[in-house]
């Protein structure tokens, strides 16, 4: 409300100060250099609408001139400045070589000086008033134009049309202005407003210290230079230039910020917030745990869990009524394509679902701690995300995709797993190095020693994964969370990662929840295996049932289109896919949501949503005809 | 030590391509050097005011001779005589630089106090009632020139509340207490411009590096909540924070010439607007230089700086 608000009000200012300051010689205004001893220092009256200076004229008159003096010289400058800059731009990106040295180079000598420095010294040489005044601004701004169409430039040259163009022997020059063009006028109608009100800032400063807009002309820094020696006797008409000046420099900012978030949508997504979610993000229900005694070997049970995501177009459940169950020193698998929801049930698990837009909305996730007779199973489902870190590393560890992005790049490894083990473990700091050193060898990282110096970006992806596995690891968890962890690597990287994860869940008979999209890995590390589509889990069922007798349409799309050598010796095969696209969230269809792309829907899987159907005793599958497949 | 040693013989090049440039600009302007600096006051200059200038500025000799003159004064810490009284121009610039310095670090002092904690909580509470109140104001103090803001805070405390003296300038030594006093409103003004700038990107930062994956892992850890943000939030947006206030400190330079002007704080800026009326180019030439060289500097230690405080800038 209230941007909308201030960007109406610097419209509607913006208009009526240009409009005034361009037809002034048409108003009934004034002559704003005309004395009047008379009423020096005058008050508003209805004759003086403003009232009058120190010289008795009138100020409402000299503002409108003002206005028109400021607008004249930063218009002008701003217009100069980017012609300038625009060519600049092209030319030294274009060319490169030494023409771009040649041409960018000496901006940055610019760049060096403070603007207002760089005025001061071209005053001194040529002396004030506006033509001068106008070079200088020019001058001063032309940089910016240059270094964003220079950018651009840059990154236009290298698309393949523009090379393809150029290979072709068509005169890229062409093609590079009408690419370039186009995409650099938003940026530079952006920064025109910026240069635009820098201009009329330091044109009024200037004017200020009596060294820009030379009397009796007027303008706004000059009438303030003016009225501050009388601020005893007349603050009215201080106030009167510094209004003007404020509210236009404000106005055009905030047009400004217009301009950049229509031309840069990303910026300003704003964030939506479920209802009730800023109060702490916790349940309704209860914050207590629930606790009951555990089933025997259980590890994880998650019972109906449902969480939603809010998007920009309402509230999504990422998640809709999912039951899973991992045991002790048990890999299940959870596999689907993306948007599936196996990544949100990981989150959801460790409650590190996205800040202030997702959240659990109902369900049970029970958790048992303890061994044998005394082992108690808790719900941790309405435990408050900011209670929970009770739980993660100790209880439950996760290592995520992209190895790089999960290591913050401006600490040591050894900070990092020191870091780790120290939030679990009251021991001295030498302690823990010793423990980090220990932590490395057990993933398997040669050099130990070096690497706990090192950077993440001095190590190899693969390296950086099992770092990542090594900080999950630190607090000894009996639950271990792996989000694609393989996806990012090289496949022999992925074989190596895969039987380090293997190997730790061999040793540390904890339980491991593997979320991939890619089958082929899954039969290497599963035990047994969960699909997912549409935030629903489609089936469930062992290694050996899902692989050789699938019963949702689904799992046998997700097996087809793995490649197999069979295929790719017969050579006459193309490789299957799932023939459509996963519906939106937002626009589920009714009843299966794999109908619309299923080659054996009827018409009553349209209806309801079918129920998860019990196969075997280990298997499960979501389809109402999973009998005939 | 190798991304030190570039970025040093990189700011030797920049102060080496200033003091040439400004070396130049005097011949580069069309006319008669000499006439150019004699005629500010309208009237034609007298024929034997122009050749002694002529040769008090050595402008009678070769181009080349008058530059590597110039370049060895430099270079010796010597930058000429003042037009108007004759006294060296580099000592009148080391007895007010300091002052100058005062001001702006005085001011970037107070940008960071206020600046952090607003933009952090502004950020957390992204799209709530503080959020809104500070990105307002900063919004409006973005927009007001800092002589208009030095004019009103003159006109607010020292005409209407009469709290503190309109201007002016007491040595430290002589007076600690009212040297503070004369300095808070001039730091103050230029704070309100240079908040805004500080605040807009600790939030910006903070809110990107909230959605890093490296906070996620840091969270899965186990680490509290606190542990978190500082560790993992406000310490990586420290370099995006420190290389702006850097850039903006430059900008500053030229902006406390309107701040001194208003408070008659007698730093540099007093001296060069003087010397620009008195159309003195060796003095603005003078102080401009010195005030590129602090520029060039504050860069130089912003670049350190941020390679201290980013590893993958120092390695690379």
């Amino acid at each position: 409300m209230l941007r909308h608000f201030t960007l109406i009000f610097a419209v509607a200012f913006l208009l009526l100060i240009g409009g005034m300051a361009v037809l002034a010689p048409l108003l009934p205004l004034h002559d704003p250099v005309q004395m009047d001893v008379m009423s020096r220092l005058g008050k508003p009256s209805l004759t003086y609408l403003l009232g009058n200076d120190e010289y008795g004229r009138d100020i409402f008159s000299r503002i409108i001139y003002g206005a028109q003096a400021s607008l004249a010289v930063s218009l002008s400058a701003a217009v100069l400045a980017a012609i300038g800059g625009v060519a600049l731009g092209l030319l030294g990106g274009y060319f490169q070589g030494w023409i771009e040295n040649i041409t960018m180079r000496p901006l940055d000598v610019i760049l060096s000086f403070p603007p207002m420095l760089l005025a001061l010294l071209a005053v001194t040489l040529l002396g004030p008033g506006t033509g001068t005044l106008t070079v200088i601004l020019a001058i001063l701004f032309i940089p910016a134009y240059a270094r964003v169409t220079y950018g651009e430039v840059l990154s236009v040259r290298n698309l393949e049309y523009v090379e393809a163009a150029r290979a072709l022997g068509h005169r890229s020059g062409r093609i590079l202005l009408r690419t370039v063009l186009p995409n650099v006028a938003g940026p530079i109608l952006v920064q025109f407003s910026l240069v635009v009100a820098s201009c009329i800032v330091l044109e009024s400063g200037l004017s200020f210290l009596g060294l820009g807009v030379v009397p009796p002309d007027s303008s706004w820094g000059l009438m303030i230079r003016g009225a501050r020696p009388y601020m005893h006797m007349e603050p009215l008409g201080l106030l009167w230039p510094c209004l003007a000046l404020v509210f236009t420099v404000f106005s055009i900012n905030r047009l400004c910020d217009f301009l950049r978030d229509m031309f840069d949508p990303k910026a300003s997504v704003a964030a939506f917030t479920l209802p009730g979610m800023l109060a702490g993000q916790r349940l309704s229900r209860t914050a207590h745990a629930m606790s009951r005694k555990a089933e025997p070997d259980s590890l994880l049970q998650i019972r109906d869990l449902t969480t939603e995501i809010s998007t920009p177009r309402g509230p999504i459940r990422a998640i809709d009524g999912v039951t899973l169950q991992v045991r002790r020193g048990e890999a299940v698998a959870l596999v689907g394509e993306s948007g599936s929801g196996k990544s949100m049930t990981g989150l959801s698990v460790m409650k590190l679902l996205p800040r202030r837009i997702g959240r659990i909305a109902s369900g049970e996730i029970w958790y048992s701690r303890g061994e044998g007779e005394n082992a108690r199973a808790i719900d941790l489902a309405p435990v408050p995300a900011s209670h929970f870190r009770a739980y993660r590393g100790r209880d439950m560890g996760m290592v995520f995709q992209e190895p790089m992005a999960c290591l913050n790049p401006v600490y040591t490894i050894g900070y990092q797993l020191v870091e780790a083990i120290t939030v679990h473990n009251n021991v001295s700091k030498a302690k823990a190095e010793e423990m980090a050193l220990a932590e490395l060898k057990r993933v398997g990282i040669p050099d130990p020693e070096r690497r706990l110096r090192e950077y993440p970006h001095q190590l190899s992806g693969g390296m950086r994964q099992r770092v990542a596995i090594a900080i999950a690891l630190c607090g000894q968890p009996n639950l271990l969370i792996a989000d694609e962890p393989t996806t990012a690597l090289d496949v022999t990287v992925q074989a190596q990662i895969l039987e380090l994860l293997e190997d730790i869940r061999r040793t540390s008979n904890i339980g491991l929840i593997f979320i991939t999209h890619n089958l082929g890995v899954v039969a290497e590390i599963a035990d047994r295996v969960v699909v997912m589509y549409c935030g629903q889990v489609v089936e469930e069922g062992s290694v050996e049932e899902i692989f050789y007798s699938p019963r949702h349409p689904y799992t046998r799309g997700l097996l087809a289109s793995v490649p197999k050598p069979e295929d790719l010796n017969s050579g006459e095969k193309r490789l299957a896919s799932i023939p459509g696209t996963v519906p939106s969230p937002l626009a589920l269809p009714p009843g299966c949501r794999f109908a619309p792309r299923c080659s054996y829907s009827t018409e009553a899987c349209s209806v309801a949503v079918p129920e998860l159907e019990v196969v075997t005793e280990s298997q499960a599958a979501r389809c109402i005809r999973w009998k005939e497949i | 030590m190798n991304y030190v040693l570039r970025r040093a013989v990189s700011a030797v090049a920049t102060l080496f391509a200033v003091s040439t440039l400004l070396f130049l600009l005097l011949h580069i302007v069309p006319g008669d050097p000499a006439e150019i600096l004699l005629s500010g006051g309208g009237m034609a200059p007298s024929q034997e005011s122009v050749e002694a200038l002529r040769s008090q500025l050595g402008l009678d000799r070769p181009l080349w001779q008058q530059y590597v003159t110039y370049m060895g004064n430099i270079l010796q810490g010597d930058l000429g005589n003042s037009f108007q009284d004759g006294a060296p121009i580099a000592q009148e610039i080391v007895k007010r630089l300091p002052r100058t310095l005062e001001l702006i670090l005085t001011a970037a002092l107070l940008a960071v106090v206020i600046g952090m904690p607003s933009g952090l909580l502004a950020a957390l509470r992204r799209g709530g009632f503080w959020d809104g109140l500070f990105s307002s104001v900063s919004s409006f103090g973005l927009s007001i020139p800092v002589f208009v803001t030095g004019t009103l805070l003159i006109l607010l405390f020292s005409q209407i509340l009469r709290l503190v003296p309109a201007g002016g300038f007491v040595s430290f030594t002589e007076d600690p207490v009212q040297h503070l006093i004369y300095l808070l409103m001039p730091a103050f003004s230029i704070a309100v411009s240079l908040t805004p700038v500080v605040f807009r990107m600790v939030r910006t930062s903070i809110l990107e590096f909230l959605e890093k994956e490296w906070v996620r892992t840091a969270r899965a850890k186990g680490l509290g909540e606190r542990s978190v943000l500082v560790r993992h939030v406000v310490r990586n947006s420290l370099s995006p924070v420190v290389t702006v206030l850097g850039l903006h400190l430059g900008t500053l330079l030229g902006g406390t010439v309107l701040v001194e002007y208003v408070f008659n704080w007698p730093g540099l800026s007093g001296m060069l607007v003087q010397a620009v009326e008195q159309r003195d180019y060796p003095a603005v030439q003078g102080i401009v230089l010195v005030i590129c060289i602090l520029f060039v500097l504050i860069n130089l230690c912003v670049d350190l700086l941020y390679g201290l405080l980013d590893p993958r800038v120092r390695y690379n």
